[in-house]
């Protein structure tokens, strides 16, 4: 973009988006560093005895910080939940990878349908993808449960998988119609000059066009999946298959639980995840932004 | 645009079928709940119609649910699209750190909503609190201001919290619907147009506008149903200032055990839900809805 710019204001704005965006998480990481006679004590901070990675090694290894194995510690402030984190962080790699391609595979052909074709049933059929997510999750808790359950699919990830493929699938048609209706008119029409089929126009011309959008709903599939609670508790099962957004909550919701351990398994889930989304928005929606569809 | 006769089937189904099999049989069910009484404790289910409506409307939280429901939507879903725009546009910019500002947008993302209550917690609460810990030092307070237990304090700090944790994907999408601006389109307004913000109406505005009402709409549902994060930072207080309408479904149905009861406001909000999308979409009319 052009215009001037003035240092100082773009200095300030950024540094308020960081504190807004990044401010708790910091909280968290600093809470994870410091032990909680510590952190609850607004006379010491983290510089009066250093930081300790007690929390990671006990979440890790199992092995009890040195604070909890006296004799007067409170041993309801360990919990062993947090243990299931790392497992838990495998699962809802898993099932939200899983979400996000299912919905990159089924959604994209649906939304260039919608986006470019005229077809009878269309408007219906489109509002009633629109209007699908409208009923709170809450009430269809018990009858999706006991659907699957009727078929097998109960405490296991495949029904975690398809609830959440299933809840995110009417957004990312939506987003991606926007996408696709934003391209020329003129290269599709030139590819009906070309002989292009439908099925060509869409995967030689639309798809690739479409791919950093694509990626981005994906992403937003991704995090849907991945930060789900209600469908996730009720249908996984034993700590085998258990996403980390229910590991999570049932740490949080433990009031007993040492801040320093809760803010420990907070850290822990959020650098992978943010690792992931980090490069998928860096490397394939922007890289692919900046070369093919503006060069 | 092509005209086909035919449904294409092959195209739409597996978009389809998975979200049908997901909504038409539980929404049927819960239709049926909401119309019959069923209580965990008793097997029969005899049908009362319309009474398990009319005695959620007549319920002493009702007014006060809905009244904070929608004021939480007006004031949050708004404040999303219009920070999250606004970030979008700063983020275009290419500075010093901007790479890193970018990732650290999409932080609250990854967090589920019971983990971005606890920090927030954290943040707001009364004596451990950063927020009064800072004001403080900073000489501005001497006691310790009442974030979460005050009512008027308590809605904004929740609007806050559940802001924060929408505004990476309004970032996302606003970013992406940037990008996606033809570049000649943005040469040409650069000569046109010497000021921002009349660039900024005129030609950026139109091309993004799509995205902003799916951004809209989104957020108004979002905020609507949202119950577990407003849920594990105040618990509904103090009173009643910050219960909201969705999370009297939970209550109603896993709490009470009276799953009839619990449906019956689901579907109220589902009509207030569906009201409110229509608004939406008239007061912001883009080419999204058309048949053409």
């Amino acid at each position: 973009m052009p215009g001037r710019r003035n240092p100082l204001l773009t200095f300030l704005f950024a540094a308020l988006i960081l504190l807004f965006t990044g401010g708790p998480v910091a909280l968290a990481l600093y809470g994870s560093l410091v032990p909680d006679r510590i952190l609850l004590d607004p006379n010491r901070s983290v510089l009066s005895e250093g930081p300790s990675l007690e929390s990671y090694r006990y979440v890790f290894t199992g092995e009890l910080p040195a604070s909890y194995r006296q004799a007067s510690a409170n041993r309801a402030m360990i919990s062993d939940a947090a243990r299931q984190v790392p497992q838990s962080l495998v699962n809802s790699s898993i099932i939200a990878l899983s979400a996000m391609l299912l919905n990159m595979l089924l959604g994209a052909p649906a939304a260039f349908i919608y986006a470019r074709h005229a077809f009878p049933g269309k408007k219906l059929s489109f509002m009633f993808l629109i209007l699908s997510p409208l009923v709170p999750a809450i009430a269809l808790v018990t009858p999706i449960y006991m659907m699957l359950e009727g078929l097998g699919l109960t405490g296991t990830r495949i029904g975690i998988i398809l609830v959440h493929t299933a809840k995110a699938l009417p957004f990312t048609v939506l987003i991606l119609s926007v996408f696709f209706r934003k391209m020329p008119q003129e290269l599709f029409e030139a590819a009906v000059l070309d002989h292009c089929s439908r099925l060509q126009a869409f995967l030689r011309v639309a798809l690739p066009l479409a791919l950093p959008s694509i990626g981005a709903t994906g992403l937003f599939a991704f995090m849907l999946s991945y930060s789900e609670f209600m469908f996730s508790m009720v249908l996984s099962g034993d700590a085998a298959t258990r996403p980390v957004s229910v590991v999570m909550a049932a740490l949080a919701r433990n009031t007993d639980v040492s801040w320093s351990l809760l803010n420990t398994a907070i850290f822990i889930a959020i650098v992978p995840t943010l690792v992931l989304v980090v490069l998928v928005w860096r490397f394939v929606v922007e890289g692919l932004l900046n070369g093919s569809v503006k060069g | 645009m092509w005209t086909t006769q035919r449904f294409p089937a092959i195209w739409l189904l597996p978009a389809l079928l998975p979200v049908a099999l997901m909504t038409i049989y539980p929404i049927a069910y819960a239709l049926w709940t909401s119309m019959h009484s069923v209580l965990l404790l008793f097997p029969d289910t005899p049908f009362t119609g319309i009474d398990n409506y009319v005695r959620v409307v007549k319920s002493g939280y009702f007014l006060d649910a809905l009244y904070n429901s929608l004021l939480f939507t007006a004031i949050a879903a708004p404040l999303v699209v219009v920070l999250g725009t606004l970030t979008a546009l700063f983020l275009q910019r290419r500075f010093l750190g901007s790479k890193i500002v970018r990732s650290i947008v999409l932080l609250p993302w990854v967090l589920p909503g019971a983990i971005s209550a606890v920090l927030w917690i954290w943040v707001f609460h009364p004596s451990f609190g950063v927020l009064n810990g800072t004001l403080r030092a900073l000489g501005a307070i001497d006691g310790s201001i009442p974030w979460l237990t005050s009512p008027k304090l308590a809605l904004i700090s929740v609007v806050v919290a559940h802001v924060w944790t929408q505004i990476p994907f309004a970032v996302v999408l606003i970013m992406a619907a940037l990008s996606a601006i033809n570049s000649e389109t943005l040469e040409a307004a650069a000569i046109d147009c010497r000021s921002p913000a009349r660039r900024f109406r005129h030609v950026i505005l139109p091309e993004i506008k799509p995205m902003i009402v799916v951004l809209l709409i989104y957020n108004a549902l979002a905020a609507f149903t949202t119950y577990d994060l407003v849920y594990a930072m105040t618990g509904g207080g103090p009173g009643t200032a910050t219960t909201l309408l969705s999370f009297q479904i939970w209550k109603e149905s896993f709490s009470m055990y009276d799953f009839g009861t619990g449906s019956a406001v689901a579907f109220i909000v589902v009509a207030i839900s569906a009201v409110m999308i229509l608004a939406i979409t008239r007061a912001l009319p883009s080419d999204l809805f058309e048949g053409d």
